[in-house]
């Protein structure tokens, strides 16, 4: 496990030392102070507005970063050639993978962390501390950024960043609009559409059932078996992707 | 003597371009390479150098045959439990300082924590870059990044070295160090397999040799028996009136040469038999090699 650890350390650090990343969490930290602003021009519960912008913000943040990271997270080991000294080691591929992946959940990690001491600052400052409601929707927003990192990961293992990255959109928009899938899968009358549409429904994400910032905005109890539901999905599910990652990497030649 | 690497048969067959035509880029290597040897790998640009170590170091997978290092089948990750790889035209991780990078390659070899620092800072002035540890490698030369390489191959001390083109690209100082090291690891009992196209390198350090042009193997062992043992020609020099004059003939022409020379009135100064250079045995075999070099591309088709 130490070179499993060593890669991710590894990927960590890379990720925390590029400027790109440093550029959009400065771009985050101003989208939270500007949320402010939302008090100043809405009518009604102007609280639950800030919150739900900073909190949408947070989330947007986020998946723009696990998918910048994400998609040239192996494309760019074999584009610089640093994958030859790495995959010459002693190692399995798949410590190799699941060792990127791990710094890359770590990145997205500490950057969260980051985003919400922010939230508790700015939005803080104003509104007291936050519900615990709010730190359970990030930590929700977490599980999502796991399996989407998968899929960008299993993206990256075969694919350029600028495919991977038009993959890694459609799962996410895909990922947001399954419950929908779903109900039009249920309605439509032709048998056909509805097998399609039940069977994409099964097997790709469903980003959605982690989104529970409404929730969390309006201060509306979410019952542990939904949370526990969500948990075990995200984990599951990115078990599932990353283990479909490891056996396409493994029959990878690097050229 | 046990070996270090060996190959049976072993054979690649790339597909490229949009057909995905084949393209041969190895054909059945057999390939004993004893250990502590220091063992050359000598041939033109795109022999199939390149190919042979990106199979063993398990970066490709072979269309064919099988390969051992130490007995262990490759790719298989125990294969390359006691190997240091240094590729050609090394790239690193250009974020992480010298310092950083040989401790990620230490960690990635389970080195232990305790005198990981001193082997690190040893190898790094072994290399000659001691003071720029704490330098990222964004900001070091061609030859310092090539000596980074080679620090990181000796990290976890391995019992077989595979160095490809280790000397591409370097100054002469450079060029020598890397020429020591692989004498050294040579001479500590270490197996150092390594290609090249320069083949003065390969004459010079070499106890071992084997040579490959247009994927195939063209031969392999002990430069002399490489060469063959015959003499290809004789170079005598004469003097006469106080000027030397040089005569290169070949060996069955000798005796006459010397009756001649000296029924003029000519008095020999030294004959010195020559043997074929590996030079010339190479660009020999490159020139046999044509036909099959023109039939690599669509091997299959």
């Amino acid at each position: 496990m130490n070179r499993v650890r060593a890669i991710a350390l590894n990927t960590f650090r890379e990720a925390i030392r590029d400027r790109v990343l440093h550029s959009i969490l400065f771009f985050a930290a101003i989208l939270l102070f500007l949320s402010l602003a939302m008090q100043e021009i809405t009518i009604g519960d102007a609280d639950q507005v800030v919150r739900g912008v900073a909190l949408g913000g947070i989330s947007l943040i986020a998946s723009l970063i696990a998918i910048f990271l994400g998609v040239g997270l192996v494309y760019k080991e074999i584009d610089r050639k640093t994958i030859y000294t790495l995959a010459a080691r002693p190692i399995p591929r798949w410590m190799l993978l699941c060792g990127k992946y791990l710094g890359l959940w770590l990145t997205l990690l500490v950057e969260l962390l980051f985003l919400t001491a922010m939230y508790v600052l700015i939005v803080g400052s104003q509104q007291g501390f936050p519900e615990p409601a709010i730190f359970l929707s990030i930590a929700m927003l977490m599980l999502e950024m796991t399996l989407l990192t998968a899929w960008c990961t299993l993206f990256s293992s075969f694919t350029t960043p600028t495919t991977a990255t038009a993959f890694s959109l459609c799962i996410y928009v895909i990922g947001h609009f399954a419950d929908d899938l779903y109900l039009f899968g249920k309605e439509t009358e032709d048998p056909g559409v509805q097998a399609l549409l039940l069977g994409l429904y099964r097997v790709l994400p469903n980003l959605s059932i982690f989104n529970i910032r409404a929730e969390a905005i309006h201060n509306i109890p979410i019952p542990a078996s939904e949370i526990g539901y969500a948990a075990a999905y995200g984990l599951c599910y990115s078990a599932a992707v990353l283990a479909f990652a490891v056996v396409l990497f493994e029959r990878r030649d690097f050229k | 003597m046990s070996t270090a690497i060996r190959t049976e048969k072993l054979g690649k067959i790339y597909r490229t371009g949009f057909f995905l035509r084949p393209y041969e880029g190895l054909a059945d290597l057999d390939l004993e390479v004893p250990e502590g040897t220091a063992f050359g790998f000598v041939g033109p640009n795109g022999a199939g150098k390149t190919t042979t170590i990106k199979i063993l170091m398990g970066l490709q997978s072979a269309t064919s045959g099988r390969a051992w290092i130490h007995g262990q089948p490759v790719p298989a990750p125990a294969s390359r439990r006691r190997v240091g790889f240094l590729p050609e035209r090394p790239y690193f991780y250009d974020h992480l300082t010298a310092y950083e990078f040989m401790d990620f390659y230490a960690s990635l070899s389970d080195l232990p924590s305790a005198g990981r620092d001193a082997r690190i800072r040893a190898l790094l002035a072994r290399v000659e870059l001691d003071r720029f540890a704490r330098v990222p490698l964004n900001q070091f030369s061609k030859g310092m990044l090539q000596r980074a390489g080679l620090a990181q191959v000796l990290i976890a001390d391995p019992d077989l070295l595979v160095l490809d083109e280790p000397m591409s690209g370097l100054d002469p100082m450079g060029r020598v160090l890397v020429r020591d090291i692989i004498i050294d690891e040579r001479r500590r009992g270490k197996t150092v397999f390594f290609s090249s196209h320069i083949l003065s390198d390969i004459e010079s350090i070499c106890d071992r040799v084997a040579m490959i042009v247009a994927g195939r193997l063209r031969g392999q062992g002990t430069i002399p028996e490489l060469l063959g043992q015959t003499v290809n020609e004789v170079e005598c020099v004469f003097q006469q009136g106080g000027q030397r004059i040089p005569q290169v003939v070949p060996p069955d022409g000798v005796d006459a040469l010397i009756r001649r020379m000296q029924a003029e009135g000519a008095a020999v100064i030294s004959v010195h038999p020559r043997q074929k250079t590996l030079e010339q045995v190479l660009m020999s075999e490159v020139e046999r090699a044509k036909p099959v070099q023109a039939a690599r591309l669509g091997v299959l088709a």
